[in-house]
């Protein structure tokens, strides 16, 4: 073979292996940068949510982690699992949007409050709110981590 | 009820599902289609000695296939994970560059007007394997199909398991091939997919019964209640059972520990694991005395060179292979020396394509191989990590050691770490059945990988206009 | 760990033992394409080799003096064959055919003679770079092809060994073994299997080398090695006499039922005799008796030291020597005394290549030092440039000054008064020869093997030998004289 083929097609073999290696490499960046994002605070959360009464379940005091979306309702699928005879399968969800928290109902049948006001499709929340699902008060606060 | 059932259904939401871009998955896919092209014209070159890519339709309907399958995942929104579908595809793409290499009468099939050679074929079934993974990706949303009828799982594999005894071919002495048609596919490959979501369920329902109420057996040493411990029995029995009557011992030993590996995850009990290790070894032990057939694999292990034209033929050829290889190997296309027009290495697509790799991309390249298992298993892992509930956890774990611990016992035997086993490289050897396996391990992985909806857009103020603010708003 | 913690929480440690595992394949995979690398890609079964070796033309191989051993040739379509200068090298060179593979050193060193192994890894890869360069390598030999034919032909019709060797630097000058035959017949495409065919009928198996791997009975020659082991350990001394010795000439000595009988009574009457004296008229009794004090242990200790009980490090495989079964329950695996008074003067289960036997003399002959025996001595590249394989010793034998004593044991056994009068064909005109004659009894059936080892000049040695002529009598009768005769060539030939 011509010795400049020959150079040409080693420098393809191991360009070839190099590259392979980058994307590994690139694979593994990600990989290392997720790891790490969990094991910095694996339980840090947007925002909380305290149980402030309760008939049921969740029991009074218990707090829940919430992220930028969070269903509650009676189904147990629900990110928050609100058990009350007078609580939907699908209630409501929580939603932190842009730089701030939203609760919206969903079309439950005895209605989502907030600080003791009915809520109508979407509502403003501040830190410190109560969200009332049946009997179950539900308070937001601030996040950990 | 089990208690923290969490439906894989997605929160019901304005405007779901909606196209989310995947920079990450683009991004390392182009650097894994590039690294494949720059191979691709290795090849060529050294073949043809021009400068063109060895199969340039096959690289193109391969990379339009993978950019496809992103633009699928796109589209569906899904927020799931980025790195495997990438990972999967290295290792599929450095599997389709080593069998456009070999040559292509190894295998051949006729499909209608065309005749497909080895190449096509393992593109063919990349393509199935590939739409087979995003497909599932895309739609498994619900893991209650999984998690509730685990024993018709079970029982389905157990079928899946009778049939290929009773029909099955037998190809050296296995029986591990059913025939329908013009398709042979190895059930054994879908066994463990069913297997892994059944001892997914059965643990995660479990679990705390098989770790609390345990039962005095000798000393400090305790075991779950007999009655939970007939299906685990059952699970010895059939690992073993598999290496009597259809002699594939790597099945076993992947089914087994992937077992012990959830079981570990499960209970958490490391006596269990111990005992469960102690048992295999006994039962193989037993095995090993009594049936000729594992006595030879051991035998070759241990010495090849002592029937060097015989049963030592296949691996000594590999190690040789492997020494060829060195660092940087001899390069694609250029390895493997055919003797009187036949590769040196016998079956060297299904059983040793680890050894082909080693002797033409050297030790870097096998490197790379097991790397790209690692980023998988990884991921697996990490995904059963930050899982909702235990039974989506075990799923993820069991799934991504089934794609580990079947690469570790198929390259530990390449490597002659362990006995040779006829199991394949997951995305590297040749077969559709491995490959559809695969493939819809990676497309369940991905669905459990879904993180839920992403933080969404800042309402319309319009929405907003029936609300009364309360004061102290919202920073 | 308690069982109340969520699956998810020990992943982690899965991932170690994943990460484990992988780490170890990693390992695997290094071993095989590092470690053991070279061993597997250059050795003669390789299929890059095998599939190379139809096609290049191997590198030449030449004796100590530039003559030329091994060559190639090509056939009329251009296929290289090769071709040899003289069955007489036939052995240690061996053949390359493409249809009977390879023997000898075009075996052993087939990747140095295709060039598939040459330089260091490090200049290898960067060779990948470069167009493929032309790595084959003559092989430079110390077999000196006069005396090598000397050897066959005094041999002659007889089946034997001759092992010539430097002392000082373990360089082999002549390893025959006869019968011989062509291999140019079987390197030779057009005569090659009616030539192969011939040589594998042939009862008097002409294929084996037995100078390498032929093991006999060493008879008497042995005696050295017990006089190494009882001065070395320090059993026995140059004064060591046996009261009971000079006794037992007569009707033979008695060990457990067993009889050692001697032949030079007639010569020596009642005299006891020591060590040099027992070694000159070569006395059965008195090594019997010295075997016993030495004990099984101690013999074995110093034959290893001596290469017995392994294959010997040589550039041909060789057989293992042996001084028993072993499986015995005495020290040194010796089944009971009688056997180790027999093995004590080369009787019993005693099996020794001549090979070996050279190296015992070769120790002796370098004052107690033992140096590996070597049949290459240099690799020569395209360039000319040499790359000398250097000496390499096996270990120190014994100390020079008890050394010593045997040198005079061995010298007197030749040129002694009694020794000269059974071994005085190995004298050379002018050059104190040491050395010891073997008579080796084969039950009993037939004549006995011929031994004979030894060196030249006594006092300062440069060359060893070792000669066994099979069914040749007493050692004095053929082997000690063809010694003889091959050491006066060796001196004649000298500057």
């Amino acid at each position: 073979m011509d010795p400049g083929l020959n150079l040409l097609l080693w420098v393809l073999r191991l360009a070839f292996l190099a590259l392979l290696w980058v994307a590994l490499a690139l694979m593994a960046r990600a990989l290392l940068r997720d790891v790490r994002a969990a094991s910095r605070d694996p339980a840090a959360s947007l925002g909380r949510l305290v149980v402030v009464a309760s008939s049921g379940q969740p029991a009074a005091g218990a707090v829940f982690g919430v992220d930028a979306v969070a269903t509650l309702g009676r189904d147990l699928g629900s990110s928050v699992v609100v058990d009350d005879p007078y609580a939907s399968a699908q209630h409501a969800v929580l939603t932190f949007r842009g730089r701030a928290w939203y609760v919206e109902d969903l079309r439950s049948t005895n209605g989502t409050q907030v600080n003791g006001a009915p809520v109508v499709g979407v509502a403003a929340l501040a830190y410190g709110d109560e969200i009332r699902i049946g009997d179950v008060r539900l308070r937001l606060e601030r996040g950990r981590g | 009820m089990t208690g923290l059932a969490a439906d894989v259904r997605a929160p019901a939401l304005p405007g779901f599902p909606r196209p989310r871009p995947r920079p990450r998955e683009l991004a390392l896919l182009a650097a894994v289609i590039l690294a494949l092209g720059v191979g691709s014209l290795s090849l060529g070159l050294a073949r043809t000695g021009r400068l063109e890519p060895a199969d340039l339709p096959g690289l193109a309907l391969f990379a339009g296939g993978l950019l496809a399958a992103h633009a699928l995942l796109v589209l569906a929104g899904r927020r799931v994970d980025e790195i495997l579908l990438p990972a999967a595809a290295l290792l599929g793409g450095i599997g389709m560059l080593v069998m456009e290499r070999l040559p292509q009468d190894l295998v051949v099939q006729e499909i209608g007007p065309w005749t497909l050679g080895l190449g096509d074929l393992q593109l063919v079934w990349l393509g199935v394997a590939l739409a087979v993974a995003t497909a599932i990706a895309v739609a498994l949303r619900s893991d209650r199909w999984l998690r509730l009828y685990k024993y018709t799982w079970a029982a389905s594999g157990l079928v899946l398991l009778a049939l290929t005894f009773i029909f099955g071919s037998e190809v050296n002495g296995s029986r591990l091939t059913l025939q329908i048609g013009p398709i042979s596919g190895q059930p054994s490959e879908l066994l463990k997919v069913i297997l892994v979501v059944f001892f997914a369920a059965y643990l995660a329902e479990n679990r705390i019964l098989l770790a609390d109420a345990r039962v005095r057996l000798v000393g400090p040493i305790t075991v779950p209640p007999l009655a939970y411990l007939a299906p685990i029995g059952a699970m010895l029995a059939l690992a073993l059972g598999i290496v009597v009557v259809q002699r594939d011992l790597g099945a076993a030993l992947l089914f087994y520990a992937v077992f012990l590996g959830l079981l570990f995850l499960a209970t958490g009990r490391r006596t269990d694991v111990v005992l469960g290790l102690l048992l295999f070894a006994a039962g193989f032990a037993l095995l090993a005395l009594f049936f000729p057939h594992v006595q030879q694999r051991i035998a070759v292990w241990l010495d090849p060179w002592a029937d060097p034209l015989g049963d030592g033929y296949q691996l000594i050829q590999a190690l040789h292979a492997f020494a060829r290889g060195g660092l940087v190997g001899t390069g694609l296309g250029a390895g493997l020396p055919e003797i009187g027009g036949r590769l040196p290495i016998p079956a060297v697509h299904t059983d040793f394509p680890l050894a082909a790799i080693g002797e033409e991309l050297g030790m870097t390249g096998v490197a790379a191989v097991l790397a790209a298992y690692l980023v998988i298993v990884g991921r697996g892992l990490r995904i059963a990590a930050a899982a909702r509930d235990d039974f989506r956890a075990l799923l993820a774990a069991g799934l991504a050691l089934v794609v580990g611990v079947q690469a570790a016992i198929i390259a530990g035997g390449n490597l002659k770490l362990i006995p040779l086993t006829g199991i394949t490289l997951p995305f590297v050897s040749y077969g559709g059945s491995s490959l559809l396996a695969n493939a819809i391990v990676v497309g369940m992985l991905l669905a459990l990988s879904d993180r839920g909806a992403a933080p969404l857009a800042p309402p319309r103020p319009s929405r907003l206009a029936r609300l009364r603010r309360s004061p102290g708003g919202p920073s | 760990m308690t069982p109340g913690r969520p699956p998810a929480q020990r992943v982690p440690a899965l991932a170690v033992v994943l990460v484990l595992a992988f780490g170890i394949l990693a390992a695997g995979s290094s071993y095989w394409q590092v470690i053991r690398a070279d061993e597997l890609a250059f050795s003669p079964t390789d299929s890059a080799v095998l599939a190379a070796a139809r096609t290049v033309v191997r590198g030449k191989i030449v004796d100590r003096d530039g003559r030329t051993l091994a060559s190639s040739r090509r056939t009329d379509d251009g296929t290289p064959y090769r071709v040899y200068a003289d069955p007489a090298v036939s052995h240690p060179v061996g053949y390359a055919s493409a249809l009977y593979g390879s023997a000898g050193l075009e075996r052993a060193y087939t990747a140095e003679l295709m060039g598939t192994r040459g330089g260091d890894p490090l200049s290898r890869l960067f060779a990948k770079l470069l167009p493929p360069a032309d790595r084959r390598s003559d092989l430079q030999t110390a077999l000196s092809l006069p005396l090598q034919q000397l050897a066959v032909r005094l041999l002659g019709d007889d089946r034997g060994a001759v092992v010539m060797l430097d002392p000082r630097s373990g360089e082999v000058l002549v390893l025959a073994s006869t019968p011989v035959f062509d291999a140019s017949g079987i390197a030779d495409p057009a005569t090659a299997t009616a030539t192969f065919d011939a040589l594998r009928e042939d009862d008097a198996s002409p294929l084996l080398d037995r100078a390498v791997v032929g093991r006999y009975v060493p008879g008497s020659a042995f005696k050295i090695v017990t006089a190494i082991a009882g001065l070395g350990s320090g059993s026995i001394s140059r004064g060591t006499v046996f009261a009971e010795q000079p006794e037992s000439e007569k009707d033979g000595l008695l060990v457990a039922g067993y009889r050692v009988r001697d032949g030079h009574h007639p010569f020596t009457g009642t005299t006891a005799l020591d060590l040099v004296a027992a070694t000159e008229v070569s006395c059965n009794i008195w090594y019997a008796l010295a075997g016993l004090q030495i004990g099984g242990a101690n013999l074995d200790v110093f034959a290893r030291r001596l290469g017995f009980g392994s294959a010997l490090p040589f550039d041909l495989p060789t057989a293992p020597s042996q001084l028993t079964n072993g499986g015995g329950p005495l020290p040194g695996g010796f089944l009971d005394d009688v056997e180790l008074a027999n093995a004590a003067y080369g009787q019993g289960e005693v099996l020794s290549t001549p090979l070996q036997m050279a190296l015992v003399a070769a120790a002796v002959a370098n004052g107690g030092e033992l140096m590996g025996p070597r049949l290459v001595t240099a690799l020569i590249d395209r360039e000319g440039r040499r790359t000398p394989v250097g000496p390499r010793s096996m270990g120190r034998v014994l100390d020079p000054s008890t050394n010593a004593v045997l040198v005079e044991a061995m010298t007197r056994a030749v040129e002694g008064t009694y020794g000269r009068l059974f071994t005085g064909g190995a004298r050379v005109p002018g050059v104190a020869t040491a050395g010891k004659s073997g008579t080796a009894e084969i039950g009993g059936q037939g004549e006995p093997d011929s031994w004979f080892i030894g060196f030249a000049p006594a006092a300062a040695p440069t060359v060893a030998i070792a000669v066994v002529v099979e069914k040749g009598g007493r050692g004095g009768e053929r082997a000690a004289p063809l010694a003889g005769q091959m050491l006066r060539a060796y001196f004649r030939a000298q500057p």
